[in-house]
Order: structure tokens, then sequence, then C-alpha cells
């Protein structure tokens, strides 16, 4: 019973020392915006070492990219690139993506970093990819309202099918969306929660939900993010009903006070 | 002669017309409007706004939301009790609706007695802040109550609710 006791213990306290690594502080933030990252490396090949330097480049995978101006040399790392120690095994550095990459913040959709050793001789592998707030509005088929929200929020759902590329969301009549919740540890809080959509535009179906009250996560842990999608009928060859749904797009809440 | 007879007439119209203008004397402004007592009372919510501050300060689109039929928000009813011109109980009862004040009752107090901008409730160790967005005097009835929301971290405004009440 004991040993169970000790092996869920430290099973527990694993998976604690795993959520959300990397963090962000503030969680959400411009290219224009000071954000301090916190990555603890425990697991990787920089575990135990006492200096740590970052490599850190933009819009990955996305083309348009550029390297940190703080990068410096694979081989000899810049000394603007160290971390600051934050404990064990932890680390953190400050930046500002327009200076970090000298590009204009309509360039920057994201970032990407590693973590090594000045020589290079030990690295982690990509973190990537992390957005950057946008400074103008992106019009998208899936959208939140307010913007950014907090466990406490009403939180309206939109699907505009105006921006839909796929032929069945571009067909699709909606009717309900579904939640699913995460905790700070990613794992699913209940069951997914199914709500109606209602037609509140010419091309636009919202549905609303406030997280707290249809989540309650398990003790010691808090909602972290979600994930949503649209659900909705289109005509199968025959004229009869299908069932589809959208892809779906994650939100992470925002703390406020 | 002609000119001067011209002038003098001029002169005497002019001296006439001003010598007849006399100050208007300001008008009796009433009584003292008491901001802290029209609060006094039972009231009923009957609008809720949510505002995307971010999205407003960005000029983005899609700013505010009318929510007050999207949940039961009609149900809520807030009392603030005044006594000898100070701020004393409240109590807020929700019912169905989503509870925009945190604490069920306790004791209020305001920033400023005569001009109260915001409110602050307390119960036990727990408090909570709301700020008026109108005072229901003259010919306005309605109770506009406010709350913001800010980024934890940076402070940064993202959202506002608007709460309108009617009174009971």
């Amino acid at each position: 019973m004991k040993q169970l006791f000790y092996l869920l213990f430290f099973t527990i306290s694993g998976l604690a020392a795993s959520a959300q690594n990397p963090s962000f502080s503030p969680s959400s933030f411009t290219a224009e915006d000071e954000v301090t990252i916190t990555i603890d490396v425990t697991g990787t090949g920089m575990a135990g070492v006492a200096d740590a330097y970052l490599w850190i480049f933009s819009n990955p995978d996305l083309g348009g990219g550029a390297d940190g101006v703080t990068n410096g040399s694979w081989t000899n790392s810049s000394d603007a690139a160290k971390l600051t120690p934050a404990g064990p095994n932890k680390f953190t550095y400050k930046f500002t993506g327009t200076t970090m990459f000298l590009q204009t913040p309509a360039q920057l959709k994201s970032f990407g970093f590693l973590l090594k050793k000045k020589d290079g001789s030990a690295q982690t592998s990509d973190y990537k990819p992390y957005f950057f707030d946008p400074l103008i509005f992106v019009p998208s088929m899936l959208r939140v309202f307010p913007s950014k929200v907090d466990v406490d929020d009403v939180v309206t759902v939109n699907f505009d099918n105006r921006y839909a590329v796929a032929t069945n969301d571009q067909r699709m009549t909606p009717a309900t969306f579904t939640v699913t919740m995460f905790d700070d540890l990613s794992n699913s809080v209940g069951s997914p929660v199914t709500l109606p959509v209602s037609k509140t535009d010419l091309t636009i179906w919202s549905g609303s939900f406030i997280p707290n009250a249809s989540f309650t996560p398990a003790a010691g842990r808090k909602l972290f993010k979600f994930r949503y999608k649209i659900n909705g009928t289109v005509l199968d060859l025959n004229g009869s009903p299908m069932t589809v749904s959208t892809a779906e797009t994650e939100v992470t809440f925002t703390t406020m006070k | 002669m002609k000119y001067f007879n011209k002038t003098v007439i001029t002169l005497l119209i002019t001296t006439i017309i001003l010598s007849a203008c006399k100050p208007d004397s300001f008008k009796d402004l009433g009584i003292e409007r008491d901001f802290l007592e029209s609060l006094n009372g039972t009231w009923k919510l009957t609008k809720a706004t949510q505002v995307d501050e971010d999205a407003s300060k960005k000029g983005f689109p899609y700013q505010q939301l009318d929510i007050t039929n999207l949940f039961p928000y009609t149900n809520f009813v807030f009392t603030l009790n005044v006594s000898g011109g100070a701020p004393t109980t409240f109590t807020a009862v929700p019912g169905t609706s989503p509870k925009i004040i945190k604490l069920p009752s306790g004791s209020w107090t305001v920033d400023d007695l005569k001009y109260p901008k915001n409110i602050y409730l307390k119960n036990g160790a727990a408090t909570d802040t709301i700020s008026l967005g109108g005072y229901p005097t003259g010919t306005s009835t309605t109770l506009k109550l406010s709350k913001e929301k800010k980024d934890a971290v940076t402070g940064k405004l993202l959202i506002s609710y608007s709460y309108e009440f009617a009174k009971q």
C-alpha cells in the first residue's frame, strides 16, 4: 500500500513538474509586448547544466522567418542569449518579438526556440510554434468573443461560413458546438459539453457558455484551456441530412483580476 | 455740422443701450442631489453588456455584445442599504443568473460619499469592487454598474461588463 502511495505521489509530482512547459508571462502577447519564457529542462539533453543559452527563430514552418539577434553562432552563443537560472533545471528569458527578430509586427506570426550549451554540445529539442497575438484583425471561420477570456467570463464561440474553406464547412448548417476542457496538467476536465448555436448574422452562428459553470476541475487543479468545434448537417447524395463537424480550435485562458 | 450730429446721435444710442445692460442673476440650481441616497433600495438587472476592451483599443470589429438574454441575467437582484447618509449593508441574489457579484451579502462602502464612483463590497475577508456607471437621479431612473477585468500580469484592461438595473 505504501509503495502504491509513493508511486502515485511521484507520478503526480512528475506530471505537475511537466505542466505547461514552457510557460509564458503574460500568457498572451503581441510582437510588441515584452514576454518572459520560463522553461524546465528536466528530462532533456540540457538537464543538470548550469548555464543555458537561447537559440530562437521566428515563423517556424511558415516562411519569412529570421534568427534571433541574440543567437550568435551555433558553436559560440552570444552572452546576450544566456538565460537566467530560476531553480534546478529551470531558466527564464525575457524578450520582445520585434526587437529580437528585427521584423515588423505584420511579419511576425510565431516563434520557436531551443536551449543549448554555449558551444552547442548539448541542446533541447525545438519548442514551437508559439503565436504572437495579432495587431491587426484577422477574420477567421472560428472566433471567440471576447478575444481573451478567463474561466468566469461569458464565452461566445462564433462560426462565420464566409471564411470556410473545406466543403463540408461551407455547406454546413450549424446546430451545436462542442467544448472540451483541459486543466493545467492538460488532462481533460469532465466530459465534452455540447450546446446549441443560433444564427446571429447573415453568415454567422453563435453559441455561449461560462467555463466554470460548465466544468469543474479536480481538486488543486484549474481550468487552463479548451477546444471547441461547430457541429451541423449537410445533405448527402440522397438529400438526407448528414452530421459533420469543423476541425477543433484551442483557446487558452488569460488570468484576469 | 451734419457729420457732428450723426456722431453725437450714434454715441447717445450706444450709451443708452449699454446702460440698459444688467447682469442676470443665476437661477436657483435646486436642492443638491444626494447621489449616495439615490443608490438606496432594491434593484433588478435589466441589461448586461460585455465589451472586448482589447478589440476596442485596437479598433477591431466585434467590440461588444449584449449578453442579457444569453443567460438569465434579469433574475439578478441587488439591494443596497443606506442609513444616516452612509452605506450599510447589501445583498446580491443571483437566482439563476450568473453571479455578477461574488458575495451574497455583507457591508459596503464607497470611495467618495458625495460623488461615489466605486462601490466596495465586503463579507468577512472576501471583497469585491464594482464601479458606478451612472446615478439613478434626475431624469435617469437606471442604476448603471460596471466591472473591469485586467490581465493579472500586465494590468492591461481586457474586458468590461456593464449592467443596468431598474428600481423595484
